[in-house]
């Protein structure tokens, strides 16, 4: 098993350059789109409070069809649908826009579930002090949704590292478009993809022991 | 080619779909059920290494697993047919997550009728299968439902291992017609449907099955 | 004038009248409760008095101003009065001083320094400043409804409107608010408090509003209105007193 492994190591190495930059271009779409989607989900979270009717509508609309559809669809739609309204933008952007308005509706439906466990007359009573809609909302509504959804969010931050590997389909090169490169070079297709699925096993685990962290600093004392 | 035109030619791949999806499911439910029993049956032992299995399962992307099955597996003398390899790859993943569901539903099993069910002379087996896990499927229908979905939205990656399911007969219509946007929003149009019709039937399913005062919200 | 004057407020909610013409009024320095069965609207009444819920007609005169106009500066009004609720709303996600201090700092705009000095001053006068950094989850229900006062006491307000406060508490924390409310009362704060705790009236008011079916059935001190006879105060009592 090692002689038969010992190949394959070197090959690694001799590929090492496009690894590392598959990975780290995995890596700065996994955290861009979690930045953005999380920005995005607190602000569609904000639109679902509106007094408005119609803002309500829209925005309840726009997270149950996201929640419903396959992001690889939205993403086609995006990479062959814009260049015939003369639209180019790179695979990165597609990636990032794409993904930024699918994570943002489920985190917005993640805040909006947390929304409903809240106390209401926490709410009334800020309101009776002065406190104006906005102003709830900033110090009382979205700190305990947030609180409250941190375990959701970062489950989410995770399934964008995993989610991230699908960017291949639509030419954006990451580390399994590389490592799909480097199986088909090598012909070792199990070992590589075995090593890609280890690789990424070890991102993730990096996310889970952060989040971790940060469900315990984040949590609202008392609560279960 | 009207949009309808478009849809019903999508369609084409609809059946293949729905193989996928029900054979995903079946197999995360058996994976996952198995999983989830198994834990509540054994010993330290089998309990550390099932749960190894669920994080490694539920760490792995879906189309690296794939492709470790259907293009891995071949190069060490393993043929795998493209169906299976789904069912191998989005199947087990999905079962990881159930096992996690119903670890949690098995949680929220009231421990009174466990411990009356014990008194009155069952095995832990014939607890089991008496009063754990038919309670436990209600706490775990909306994880179920989730998970389902989830699959759903998986689906279309088995098109990169061949099958013509409906996600493949739009890459083909659009490489001979162009006509990207249309294709693409008819087939977030079908997906989102059938979304919605799943969501719909486990609705109809909850409430002809609901037992009386046993409210779910 | 007095601090606070109601003037024929009728509060409808769809086709449910809840207020039907309710009128009185407040002096500075006294203490009014407001009594009556269930649905005869006293919680609806505290709530249109600081506009969380909306008049339909009638007027509200507050401080010498007008507060049913249009165009009132509703946040303003709404930190001239002390809100005190049933189920005492404290901010979960926040420590017991930056709950009573959060509305000097974004209300008052106080640099932090000031606004918790302060608020650890109205938290010693209700004898929970050793509780300050702990978390609404760990506190009793009396203790949360003193941090709950201390924190409407912060801003100085005008007057202390009270929504039940003793009906989520047991029977003992119930005898530790009503001696901090009388305290209050003693020194002379302005209070308005709805409440079907007798012995809370007692200890507090100078005069009891008795509200039945939206209107006021009755206004006058306690002893009073049970020496009347009259047919629903004293269902309303059932015998007490």
């Amino acid at each position: 098993m090692q002689l038969a492994a010992f190949p394959f190591f070197a090959d690694l190495a001799t590929y090492w350059p496009q690894i590392a930059k598959g990975l780290r271009d995995t890596i700065l779409l996994s955290v861009t789109i979690t930045v953005t989607g999380l920005i995005g989900g607190i602000g569609v979270f904000g639109l679902s409070l509106s007094s408005k009717r119609i803002v309500r509508y829209v925005t309840q609309s726009y997270v149950s069809l996201f929640i419903g559809t396959p992001l690889i669809v939205f993403l086609f739609l995006l990479y062959y649908g814009l260049p015939n309204l003369g639209v180019k933008l790179s695979p990165f952007v597609i990636a990032v826009l794409g993904f930024t308005l699918n994570v943002s509706a489920y985190n917005a439906r993640y805040l909006t579930i947390a929304y409903k466990g809240l106390d209401q007359a926490e709410l009334e009573s800020a309101r009776a002090q002065g406190f104006s809609q906005f102003q709830v909302f900033r110090l009382i509504t979205a700190p305990q949704s947030l609180r409250t959804s941190v375990p959701a969010l970062t489950n989410q931050a995770i399934q964008n590292v995993k989610d991230s590997s699908i960017v291949f389909l639509i030419q954006y090169i990451e580390f399994f478009a590389q490592m799909q490169e480097v199986a088909s070079r090598t012909f070792l297709f199990f070992k590589t993809y075995v090593f890609t699925a280890l690789v990424y096993l070890v991102l993730v685990s990096v996310v889970v022991l952060a989040a971790r962290r940060v469900e315990r600093k984040l949590a609202i004392p008392g609560l279960a | 080619m009207t949009f309808v035109d478009i849809l019903l030619t999508l369609l084409r791949g609809a059946g293949y779909t729905f193989l996928i999806t029900v054979c995903c499911a079946a197999t995360a439910l058996v994976a996952g059920l198995g999983i989830a029993i198994a834990r509540e049956l054994g010993g330290a032992w089998l309990s550390a290494v099932l749960s190894a299995w669920v994080y490694v399962f539920r760490g792995v992307p879906m189309l690296v697993l794939l492709f470790i099955v259907f293009f891995g597996l071949p190069g060490i003398g393993i043929d795998v047919p493209p169906l299976l390899a789904m069912m191998l790859s989005l199947g087990l993943i999905s079962g990881a997550y159930l096992a996690e569901v119903f670890r949690g539903a098995f949680a929220e099993v009231n421990p009174n009728e466990v411990l009356a069910a014990q008194s009155m002379g069952f095995t832990r087996l014939e607890t089991l299968r008496l009063v754990k896990v038919p309670q436990m499927a209600r706490f775990a229908v909306p994880g179920m439902v989730n998970e389902l979905t989830t699959i759903l939205k998986f689906s279309p990656f088995a098109y990169t291992v061949g099958i013509p399911e409906i996600t493949k007969q739009a890459m083909a219509l659009t490489a001979t017609t162009m006509r990207g946007i249309e294709i693409y929003a008819a087939l977030g149009l079908i997906y989102f449907a059938i979304y919605r019709l799943l969501l719909g039937g486990v609705r109809l399913i909850d409430k002809r099955y609901s037992i009386p005062g046993f409210a779910q919200e | 004038m007095a601090l606070l004057e109601v003037r024929n407020l009728v509060k409808c909610h769809g086709d449910k009248t809840v207020l039907d013409g309710v009128s009185f009024e407040l002096e500075e320095g006294e203490a009014k409760v407001i009594m009556g069965p269930s649905g005869c609207g006293k919680s609806t009444l505290l709530r249109c008095l600081n506009l969380l819920n909306e008049p339909t007609s009638g007027e509200i005169w507050f401080d010498g101003e007008d507060v049913t106009r249009p165009g009132v500066d509703v946040r303003a009004l709404r930190s001239r009065i002390g809100f005190v609720f049933q189920n005492f709303a404290l901010y979960r996600h926040m420590s017991v001083l930056d709950n009573v201090a959060l509305a000097l700092r974004r209300l008052k705009k106080l640099p932090t320094r000031e606004a918790e000095e302060r608020a650890l001053e109205e938290l010693h006068r209700m004898e929970m400043a050793d509780k300050r950094d702990a978390y609404p989850a760990a506190l009793s229900g009396g203790q949360s409804q003193r941090v709950a006062i201390a924190r409407a006491l912060a801003m100085d307000p005008k007057v202390l409107f009270f929504d039940e406060p003793t009906s989520a508490l047991d029977p003992i924390m119930v005898r530790e608010v009503v001696t901090l409310i009388n305290r209050l009362y003693l020194d002379n704060v302005t209070i308005l408090c709805v409440t079907h705790d007798l012995s809370l009236a007692r200890h507090i008011s100078d005069r009891v509003v008795f509200l039945d079916r939206g209107k006021v059935h009755a206004e006058d001190r306690i002893e009073h209105l049970l020496e009347r006879n009259d047919e629903v105060i004293d269902e309303f009592f059932g015998g007490e007193g």
